[in-house]
């Protein structure tokens, strides 16, 4: 808490007394000028005054749990209020202090008031009754303050008279539902007594409290001491007094949650000092202001302290704690350790004390972690600004003590200090304006003079700063160390980069700059709340917190709340319906919110339809908000969508033209003032259908006529002909009869009306003479009488002739982009909108082949370190390497120049360190490799293993050049990437146990589908391939052994059968050769399903050359093995015809019942307790005469040569 | 301080983006950068195997040491065996010439001259002529001379040493990306805990940097990964490194080390084996396999092999 936080500030007359409310962000401040002020601190509001005392207020309280506020004044009165705003007003008002009242508090629990004055007593009220319950007397002189305990029935008093007084008012609690008769003073002393009085101070004292849960007590006095008492059940005493202050203490309360007090005084001071040690902590001074009270919040870490001219309110300390957010693991400290926690498992552990790094009651400030090297970068701003490098243990979840930083941590001084690379990391020094960069040993690499005042540094992408200035941020380039861009905003905080670094959320304290990761585009959100923290989606939204609100804010600056807070959070992560945040008392906390409608919003700015039309199909997303910003985002055919209410829908449709859903919602409404708009829209798209209707819906005759007229639909204008008749519209019919060339009609309608003159006219202009003459009989004229009237000629008008039939269709109107939403609405498509296509906190989804290889990853280093150092067995042929864990004696200094000579090179070590051949072959030492391979396993025919060596030799060197102008390194593939002793360095295992195996199932297919050359030379390549596997455990060494024989037996199958096709083809005669090599072929140990074509296909010859007896034997062994059904029922047949016929019409040299082996160079057996020679690699069993030769099952090794065996494994 | 044009050049050329750089276009020829960076571009045509068009760049007639150097250092390169020699001394010539008190030729360009000198020397397999040049262990301020000297020392497994080199210019280099690369490099060879991680990241930072893209850079994290063990994040590397830039040599030779790795096709390591082999028979790796198979040869016939047993 080397600063104070100043939260809020006001100008008022002198204040006397404060009180905190304990849920809401009010305060009460009763002032000098008779004015009780209630200030909602958060906002800067005054919420209201209450204004009725004369002179002085000096004491004031809010009720702990109802909207109450009491208050006293140097009017002697006490008043109580009510301070809800629709019922705001003085309650009632004790009367019966006889001087100035100096404190009043409401108890926590019972209705009690308590209050001291000038007139040296101390009087608790009942507010329900309003009396006075009590009055403790005692004090001699003016009674300051007056408290009751937290939790007993005690009240301490601090008083003029240099004494504080603790007093039992247990009695008071028993009798008081009795006593409401108002007694006498003798009878209240009775119930409430001093229990000690304590003596000390020198001077009056002004104020004292009792600690929240300890036995301790605090008095602030005049004597510019501030003293801690300790009481037990019997006595009181003196502890230790805090002295420090240069003038009168005027008050001093303990911090609700830490060991420390704070305290105020005349000296325009308030100080901080340790509960425990009674040392002063800090101070902070104001220029010109005494101070004279001091309240504190009874749950939060703030203060509130009143001075001449108005108050203050105050924190200790920040409570953002600090945090890094790795993948999914967030390491943060909380109460002075660096824990790391785990977002998905909730695994939360403690990995590294910092408790020394600073000062003791400064927790760090900031906290930069680095994956690379797992270390964090803390910076604490106590002595000055500190930083400090440590590493964090690879297992924290280790028992027992962790470690403390200061155990192998690099400090230094600075401001602001974060990593930059996985081996830098930058520190600015605010007042020297310097940035150093250093390396991870902590020395300085580079040092940098910021191109503006800077106040705080951030990351800014690879090998960038982002440096907040006091009105701008600035990215900065360091190697090149100039400035990329500038932007102008107010002095960063925060700084917040998402997933894949492309965009960065600057926080300031009322302003949010994103911007992309250039600078060269950005945008500003402005807030009146302050902004505390933020995290990015996956999407790319921008989550943030304000002191009581989380909100999103999208890239192109549109934002809108999420959720509201009672107490801030600071946001770490968001992943999909899950805010990750830190609380106040930096507790992992979880906060699940509904993304949908900045969901909604994101996918509206990228045209995302298929995730428009899934939410809504999937939430309840309505409301008029979303619909006007649709609206205001010009996209109201998207907002029709939304809309239920039938009006809205109407004007929805009519705005965006679709006037399908227009006239259904018209139709439904039937209003006309909604059928003249719908007419109207749809003159303006030409769909006259639509017009027609609405016309005929407002029986708009006129319109409708001419609009038949227009559309050229001279059947439905004789209709409207028949309309007008029947209305007896003269007019309308004679319009009608106009448009549709009706001359008769029209001269009918005239005479109807009686304009004879014009029915005539009319009639003889169009010809129709005859009709003219009826006219003028009726008009009891002849001819004569018109004579006077001029001839008109013939009339010209006629009818527009139709040139394009509009009355059967509409114009086409240019078809309204809304296709895919009218499609999905048809479908009633939710099927569709079924897979989600939001990927949001479901990126996993990509990774997890990456995760597959990881978990192969970790299997790896398990299996190679479990062999460890076991040297005993086989240890002769450890022999050809040199013990090694030496190197070469290291050359002195002067090799440092020109004649350096080469060093011992990984592939020698390579070869010192192993026994395998394998590994030798890595090393590219094929001249031990075949000693090996000679002494362990009798190898004497190399030439089919060189292209295995050569690709193992390949693959276990890269070329790289890190400078392109030079000829390439070798580099060579270490099997542990992690093995730091140059003495257990090996090669990388080209060939594994896992890649054999999978090649020898392949010959096992091969061997099922009867490709049987094929399979030999699987075999045999596998056969070579493992002698050139290094091995690192014993288990793996039986696994090894074990594919070897397997690897053998199905070998020594094959090439039998190979044979019998060969004897079969070339010697068809000789058909007990061939007999025999059935027989063998079906004791080579092969798996069941192997041995069950190896029996039936021994069972098809025998009984072929009708040996049906030793074919039956093989049916029996056949049927062992439980074979499918049809397979059984054959092998039944054959057993059947073996009892039948139980005897061989050839005779083979095959006895099942001894045991045998097969001799693999001549195929016949070797009974068991006959000699033969063994292959020294494969085990495989041969005539004796042979030892000495090649031998011919992997033509590799000797037979019967002295080998070794595998060596113990590493 | 160097504008900031040469020092994107500077930047592209240690990172191997070559090919940007030789389609650069250059600046004006009276610019105090034109020299500089005609130096660079100059660099990377030699770097991408083509020192042939270095005579075309570089005027014949320059007085600047540095670009003389430059096409001595083209010529040597591009020199059959027999011409080589005289490349050479025409580059020794230039190394004493700038040690003598008239050679007006300033820090910078004496530096470059060494640099270029000790590259030649180095394809030569002069190594400690190389090392003398480039003034190891003395207390000279030329970080590309430090560069090559580790690489030197590296070539030579002697990690100590060139650790020794790089903490001594630490001290001035001001953390030079140079600098982090030559960091980055020693642990590629040093044997220690975690060696590769540092080259590791250094590469994945630097594919992050926004101000330039080169499939060496992809290629490199390749290889890192594949040191690392993670052969099919290399894999990947690798297949991005060739589409960018197809037949690159470099990323050829490392994916047909990482496809004779478990986890891969058997026939792909070969049929990626014979590619090589038959577009870059010059390569490094592929010379050392060749010269490995004669050693085969040579081993296989010191064991008597006895005859075949048979039934007879």
């Amino acid at each position: 808490m080397s600063v104070m936080l100043t939260k809020f500030e006001s100008k008022s007359n002198r204040v006397k007394g404060l009180a905190f409310h304990p849920t809401q962000p009010l305060l009460a401040a009763s002032l000098h000028n008779g004015s009780v002020q209630l200030w909602n601190y958060r906002m800067g509001v005054l919420v209201d005054r209450f204004e009725e005392h004369e002179g002085p207020v000096r004491g004031v309280d809010i009720h702990p749990s109802r909207p109450l506020l009491a208050s006293g004044g140097d009017d002697y009165k006490i008043k109580v209020w009510d301070i809800r705003p629709q019922s705001r007003r003085c309650l009632f008002t004790l009367h019966g202090h006889l001087d100035y009242v100096r404190s009043v508090q409401f108890h926590h629990e019972m209705p009690w008031i308590l209050s001291c004055s000038d007139d040296q007593t101390i009087r608790i009220w009942n507010s329900t009754s309003r009396n006075c319950i009590a009055i403790l007397t005692g004090h001699s002189h003016y009674v300051f303050s007056a408290r009751f305990h937290p939790k007993e029935d005690l009240v301490v008093s601090a008083s003029m008279d240099q004494t504080v007084r603790v007093w039992d008012i247990s009695g008071l609690r028993k009798s008081t539902p009795n006593n409401n008769a108002p007694g006498t003073f003798d009878t209240f002393d009775n119930f409430s007594t001093v229990k000690y009085v304590m003596e000390g101070h020198d001077r009056g004292v002004n104020f004292a409290m009792f600690h929240p849960t300890l036995p301790l007590i605090i008095s602030a006095a005049d004597d510019r001491q501030i003293k801690i008492w300790r009481m037990s059940e019997t006595k009181a005493w003196e502890v230790d007094a805090c002295r420090g202050h240069f003038n009168n203490v005027s008050s001093a309360v303990f911090h609700p949650k830490h060991e420390l007090i704070v305290s105020c005084g005349e000296d325009k001071t308030v100080r901080v000092w340790d509960l425990a040690k009674r040392t002063a902590i800090q101070t902070f001074r104001r220029e010109h202001d005494r101070f004279w009270v001091l309240a504190a919040h009874p749950n939060l870490n703030l203060f509130a302290a009143g001075h001449d001219n108005g108050l203050i309110v105050f924190k200790l300390e920040r409570e953002r704690p600090p945090f890094a957010l790795h993948g999914d693991t967030l390491y943060y400290i909380r109460d002075k350790y660096v824990r790391s926690y785990d977002l998905n498992t909730g695994s939360d552990i403690g990995l590294l004390s910092v408790r020394k790094f600073g000062s003791p009651y400064v927790p760090p400030r900031t906290l930069s972690f680095n994956p690379a090297e797992r270390a964090v970068l803390m910076t604490v701003s106590s002595d000055n600004g500190l930083f400090e490098l440590a590493g964090l243990p690879s297992n924290g979840s280790a028992a027992g003590e962790v470690k403390d930083s200061s155990v192998d941590g690099k400090r230094g001084s600075g401001h602001s200090a974060i990593f930059v690379a996985r081996n830098r990391f930058a520190v600015l020094n605010k007042t020297t304006q310097l940035i150093e960069v250093r390396d991870l040993s902590n020395s300085i690499v580079k040092s940098i003079k910021p191109p503006v005042q800077t106040n705080e540094i951030f990351y800014g992408g690879t090998a960038s700063l982002i440096l907040s200035s006091t009105a701008s941020v600035v990215l900065y380039d360091i190697q090149q160390q100039k400035t990329i861009a500038e932007v102008n905003t107010p002095p960063v905080k925060y700084v917040v980069w998402n997933a894949d670094g492309s965009l960065v959320a600057l926080l300031s304290k009322h302003t949010i700059t994103i911007a992309n990761r250039n600078f060269s585009q950005h945008c500003l959100i402005h807030e009146t709340i302050r902004i505390k923290s933020g995290a990015w989606d996956d999407a790319g939204v921008f989550i943030y917190s304000t002191l009581n609100h989380i909100k999103y804010c999208l890239a192109q600056g549109d934002h809108g709340v999420i959720c509201t807070l009672d107490n801030p959070v600071y946001l770490t992560r968001v992943k999909g319906k899950t805010i990750h945040c830190l609380d106040r008392s930096a507790r992992p906390r979880t906060i699940t919110f509904d993304p949908t409608e900045y969901r909604f919003k994101l996918a509206l700015i990228k045209n995302n339809h298929e995730e428009m039309l899934y939410i809504i199909r999937t939430s309840n997303l309505l409301g008029q908000s979303i619909i006007a910003y649709l609206q205001q985002k010009g996209f109201p055919e998207i907002a029709l969508h939304f809309v239920e209410d039938k009006k809205t829908r109407f004007d929805l449709a009519i705005e965006c033209g679709n006037l399908e859903v227009a006239s259904d919602t018209a139709r439904a409404i039937d209003r006309p003032e909604c059928w003249e708009r719908l007419a109207q829209q749809a003159l303006k798209q030409g769909n006259h259908k639509i017009v027609e209707k609405a016309y005929q819906q407002t029986k708009k005759f006129e319109n409708l006529s001419f609009l038949y007229l227009i559309t050229g639909s001279t059947e439905k204008l004789s209709k409207m002909q028949k309309i007008a008749d029947a209305r007896g519209d003269p007019m309308a019919r004679f319009q009608n009869a106009l448009y549709a060339g009706d001359v008769l009609g029209r001269i009918n309608v005239l005479k109807d009306v009686g304009m004879f003159p014009l029915a005539y006219l009319t009639a003889k202009t169009n010809g129709l003479d005859e009709v003219a003459m009826e006219i003028l009989e009726a008009a009891g004229l002849s001819e004569a009488d018109v004579d006077d009237v001029p001839d008109f000629g013939m009339s010209t008008l006629k009818l527009p002739s139709i040139i394009t039939p509009t009355g059967e269709l509409n114009w086409p109107s240019i078809s309204v982009g809304e296709s895919f939403w009218d499609k999905a609405l048809a479908n009633g498509g939710l099927m569709e909108g079924a897979d989600v296509p939001y990927t949001n906190g479901d990126a996993a989804g990509g990774l997890s082949a990456a995760l597959d290889e990881w978990a192969a990853e970790e299997e790896a280093p398990e299996e190679i370190d479990e062999g460890g150092w076991d040297l005993d067995a086989g240890g002769e042929d450890a022999e050809p390497i040199a013990a090694g864990d030496e190197d070469e004696v290291p050359m002195e200094d002067a090799d440092l120049g020109a004649g350096a000579a080469p060093g011992v090179s990984e592939t020698e070590l390579w070869t010192r360190n192993s026994p395998f051949a394998a590994d030798h072959v890595s090393a590219g030492s094929f001249d031990t490799a075949m000693q090996l391979l000679n002494r362990q396993f009798g190898v004497v025919n190399f030439s089919s293993l060189k292209s295995l060596f050569l690709l193992t030799y390949r693959s276990s060197h890269t070329y790289f050049s890190p400078l392109g102008s030079l000829p390439p390194l070798q580099l060579h593939l270490r099997r542990n990437p992690a093995e730091s002793s140059s003495s257990r360095v090996l090669p990388v295992a080209v060939r594994t146990l896992q890649s054999i195996r999978s090649e020898l199932v392949e010959g096992f297919r091969a061997l099922s589908g009867s490709k049987l050359p094929e399979a030999q030379a699987i075999y045999r390549s596998v056969l070579s391939e493992l002698l050139l596997v290094a091995i690192s455990s014993d288990q793996e060494a039986k696994e090894w052994r074990d594919l070897v024989t397997t690897a053998r037996e199905y070998l020594l199958g094959v090439s039998i059968e190979l044979e019998r096709r060969r004897v079969v083809a070339e010697d068809p005669e000789n058909a007990k050769r061939n007999l025999e090599l059935a027989a063998y072929f079906t004791h080579c140990k092969l798996q069941p399903p192997h041995l069950q074509i190896a029996l039936r296909s021994a069972i098809l010859h025998f009984s072929k050359a009708n040996n049906n007896g030793t074919a039956a034997k093989f049916a029996r062994r056949l049927l062992e093995l439980n074979p499918d059904p049809k397979v059984a029922a054959n092998a039944r047949q054959r057993i059947a015809a073996g009892e039948r016929n139980p005897r061989d019409a050839v005779e083979v040299s095959y006895d099942q019942f001894t045991e045998f082996e097969i001799c693999a160079a001549t195929y016949t057996p070797i009974y068991k307790g006959s000699s033969s020679a063994r292959c020294p690699y494969t085990d495989a069993a041969y005539l004796p005469e042979f030892a000495g030769k090649l031998d011919p099952l992997i033509q590799l090794t000797e037979i019967g040569a002295p080998a070794s065996g595998l060596p113990a494994p590493r | 301080m160097e504008s900031s044009e040469l020092y994107n050049v500077k930047q592209q050329f240690i990172l191997g983006a070559y090919s940007s750089l030789i389609d650069l276009t250059m600046p004006d020829p009276n610019s105090p950068d034109y020299n500089p960076i005609l130096l660079y571009k100059a660099r990377a045509q030699i770097a991408s195997g083509k020192p042939e068009s270095v005579e075309d760049l570089v005027p014949s007639d320059t007085e600047d040491v540095s670009l003389k150097a430059v096409s001595a250092l083209a010529k040597y390169r591009a020199a059959g065996e027999d011409d080589k020699e005289s490349a050479l001394e025409e580059l020794r010539d230039l190394c004493v010439e700038i040690e003598g008190e008239d050679a007006g030729a300033d820090e910078k360009q004496k530096g470059m001259v060494k640099v270029l000198a000790g590259t030649a020397f180095v394809w030569a397999g002069e190594v400690e002529e190389a090392l003398e040049t480039l003034g190891a262990g003395t207390n000279h301020e030329n970080l590309e001379a430090v560069a090559i000297t580790v690489q030197i020392y590296l070539s030579l497994s002697r990690p100590d040493l060139a650790t020794k080199e790089y903490n001594r210019s630490k001290r001035w280099a001001e953390d030079d990306l140079l600098l982090q690369l030559i960091e980055s490099s020693i642990d590629l060879v040093q044997i220690s805990n975690n060696a590769y991680s540092n080259p590791n990241s250094f590469y994945n930072e630097q594919l992050g940097n926004p101000s330039l893209t080169s499939p060496h850079l992809l290629t490199a994290r390749g290889v890192t990964r594949l040191l690392k063990g993670e052969v099919q994040g290399a894999k990947s590397d690798f297949e991005e490194a060739l589409s960018q830039k197809p037949e690159d040599a470099e990323t050829m030779a490392a994916v047909t080390v990482a496809a004779g790795l478990p986890g891969s096709k058997k026939d792909e390591a070969e049929s990626l084996w014979s590619d090589l082999t038959s577009k870059y028979p010059q390569h490094p790796l592929v010379l050392d396999v060749e010269k490995k198979a004669e050693v085969f040869d040579d081993f296989a016939t010191k064991f008597t092999v006895p005859a075949l047993a048979t039934a007879a």
